[in-house]
């Protein structure tokens, strides 16, 4: 049953990430408010299923509505929800004018959840959707968690194959060349903004969904859950499996997810250091993160040529990144444009 | 209306604070063009370095603000060398995602030596002071006046000394400061050592201001830094002062009148709307180079 457990957790986080590489590896922004998105979902799913709030619990609707649809209305929220941040996001901010304003964005959104109890119970968070379907199905606890567990891997399933589809129809393809040289694409008379923004409304929907899944396999959501370190973990999984590569991705979150688990799982844990596994096991991450941007920055797999026009691509990934000598960035971003990119906001 | 005024007194105070973390956070980006994640864990380092050495110099303040300049400033040097010239020539966003794993190390290696529970130093906050119309505990009279110290200091630094044209050039054109003559890369790195210094003292009189602390303290207060630095326009050193009053002003009476655990919301939807109307601070008109993609 341990397996289980991990293996849903993995395959949820996978959903995820498949989202945020679409966002990241294909459209080229580095977005920190995904983890909002998770969480949003989370709630939404809560509140639309567990019924009226008792006594000290407060939140918001509290509806008794059947899970497929309170699964679909939470991702529909999330959506709107990315609608709006992305809109003020993705117009004219880049790099890390737009990484900073995602963060700032769902940070403050964060805190108004912590702090306003009205809306989803504040600190305490909510709880209290358990196993839904269990008796319907009649089945035992460990049956249904593996029955979850079969679900969860074919939405996954049916996520890679969507997402496998788009990255080689012409909108993936269109994603990339806005990556590559926004400026080109737009010359091209390709609609940088709306790309990019369709792209972010996608990957947004596909965390709504892992959010969602994730609300069922924990059965109880508070802020502190999950947070922006936890980001980090489906980064270097990206990182790790190859960005731009859903095969990769999913491979990626698997090893690095059950990997840090495992390794993690037979350490020593001092009853004096609670901490010390997991805050081994962000290091592991933070270290992941740094090595393998420095020597292996296209991950394990890298992003599959063979697509219109990817050659050339491929060839870029692959040659070794910026000499000493002369500055020249990889990813095509010539040094004095990178200065301009800097004051891109105004425009 | 009194209300109001002891509300703009600790606003300055907070202000204080910031100018002198994003006044590093800037000089960090003015040399190297890195938005450094882990400037935050160069406050928490300082602040922790203090609390490890407050009971070898006697209770000594000034002992303890030495003692958590000189850990921030070696942070600095590490992180310049082991990580920020190791990247360099990638793309910012790649240095950006680096700094971030380092922020995450950092954080997780002092949870590991210090624990995660918070700790709180011995000194005292000192009794109350009325000046003028503000009211003031000795604590916020020596961070005010330490900072308005520190930033008179890079002011002259930057301006008067060879050290500060070098800065400055440096900051201008990396590559056309070394074929001139100017050893870009020492200057690089004492500019590190010195935001490193610098954020290493904010941290510990952001952690006495405080009081209790834990390992997210620099973490939890960067992206305000950020905020402060953005509203000053990423890069220049002086108007960032001007950013961090306006950002300790907002929280500080955005606080006061709806309730304090709102005023990091104000503050962060501050960010946004900068991001939206003046991302290049708001000092400035216009941008001079519009780029648009």
């Amino acid at each position: 049953m341990y397996w289980v457990s991990v293996i849903t957790e993995a395959a949820v986080f996978a959903i995820l990430a498949l989202g945020l590489d679409v966002v990241w590896g294909w459209a080229g922004d580095f977005d920190l408010a995904f983890y909002g998105y998770l969480a949003l979902g989370s709630y939404m799913t809560f509140v639309l299923t567990i019924g009226k709030p008792v006594a000290p619990v407060q939140y918001i609707i509290g509806g008794h509505l059947p899970l497929l649809l309170a699964m679909v209305l939470a991702v529909a929220a999330v959506v709107c929800l990315a609608a709006v941040i992305g809109a003020v996001a993705l117009r004219n901010l880049r790099d890390i004018y737009f990484a900073v304003t995602t963060l700032g964005a769902v940070s403050a959104l964060y805190l108004l959840v912590e702090n306003y109890t009205p809306l989803f119970n504040g600190y305490n968070g909510v709880y209290g959707l358990v196993n839904p379907g269990q008796t319907a199905l009649n089945l035992t606890y460990n049956g249904y968690r593996i029955v979850f567990l079969g679900v969860v891997l074919v939405i996954l399933a049916l996520a890679y194959l969507l997402v496998q589809r788009l990255s080689r129809s012409p909108f993936g393809r269109m994603l990339r060349s806005v990556r590559e040289d926004e400026r080109a694409a737009a010359a091209y008379g390709r609609r940088v903004f709306s790309a990019k923004y369709r792209a972010y409304l996608f990957g947004a929907a596909l965390a709504g969904l892992a959010g969602s899944l994730f609300a069922i396999f924990i059965s109880a959501f508070n802020p502190s859950a999950w947070t922006p370190q936890e980001l980090l973990v489906i980064y270097a999984a990206i990182l790790v499996g190859g960005r731009g590569n859903p095969r990769g991705v999913i491979a990626g979150v698997f090893v690095v997810y059950i990997g840090l688990v495992e390794l993690t799982r037979f350490l020593p844990s001092p009853a004096s250091r609670p901490d010390f596994g997991p805050a081994l096991r962000q290091i592991l991450i933070g270290l992941m993160i740094v090595l393998m941007l420095k020597f292996r920055p296209e991950g394990l797999f890298r992003e599959r040529p063979g697509l219109d026009g990817a050659q050339g691509l491929a060839a870029r990934l692959l040659r070794p990144f910026g000499t000493r000598a002369a500055p020249a960035p990889a990813g095509g971003v010539p040094a004095a444009e990178e200065q301009a990119a800097g004051d891109r906001g105004a425009g | 209306m009194t209300t109001f005024l002891v509300t703009i007194g600790i606003g300055l105070s907070t202000a204080a604070i910031l100018a002198l973390s994003a006044v590093a956070f800037t000089l960090e980006y003015a040399v190297s063009r890195v938005a450094n994640f882990a400037h935050g864990e160069f406050l928490t380092i300082g602040a922790y370095a203090a609390y490890s050495g407050q009971h070898i110099f006697h209770q000594s303040v000034a002992a303890a603000a030495v003692i958590a300049a000189v850990a921030g400033m070696l942070a600095g040097l590490a992180l310049n060398a082991g990580l920020i010239e190791q990247f360099r020539g990638r793309n910012s966003i790649t240095i950006f995602i680096a700094t971030l794993g380092a922020a995450l190390i950092v954080e997780n290696v002092l949870i590991i030596v210090y624990g995660a529970a918070s700790v709180s130093y011995s000194f005292g906050q000192g009794r109350l002071h009325h000046v003028g119309p503000f009211l003031w505990t000795t604590t916020d009279l020596e961070v005010i006046f330490s900072a308005l110290a520190v930033a008179g200091l890079i002011y002259l630094l930057l301006q008067r000394t060879r050290f500060g044209k070098a800065v400055r050039a440096v900051s201008q054109d990396r590559a056309l400061a070394q074929v001139s003559g100017i050893p870009a890369r020492r200057v690089i790195m004492q500019t590190w050592a010195l935001a490193g210094a610098v954020s290493g003292f904010a941290g510990f009189v952001l952690a006495d201001t405080i009081g209790t602390f834990g390992p997210l303290l620099g973490f939890n207060f960067l992206l305000l830094t950020i905020t402060a630095t953005v509203a000053g326009g990423l890069g220049r050193p002086y108007a960032t002062l001007g950013g961090a009053l306006i950002v300790g002003l907002v929280i500080q009476i955005s606080g006061t009148y709806t309730s304090s655990a709102y005023q990091l919301v104000f503050a962060f939807l501050l960010l946004v709307l900068l991001m939206l109307f003046r991302p290049n601070g708001v000092f400035v008109r216009r941008s001079a180079t519009e780029v648009r993609a």
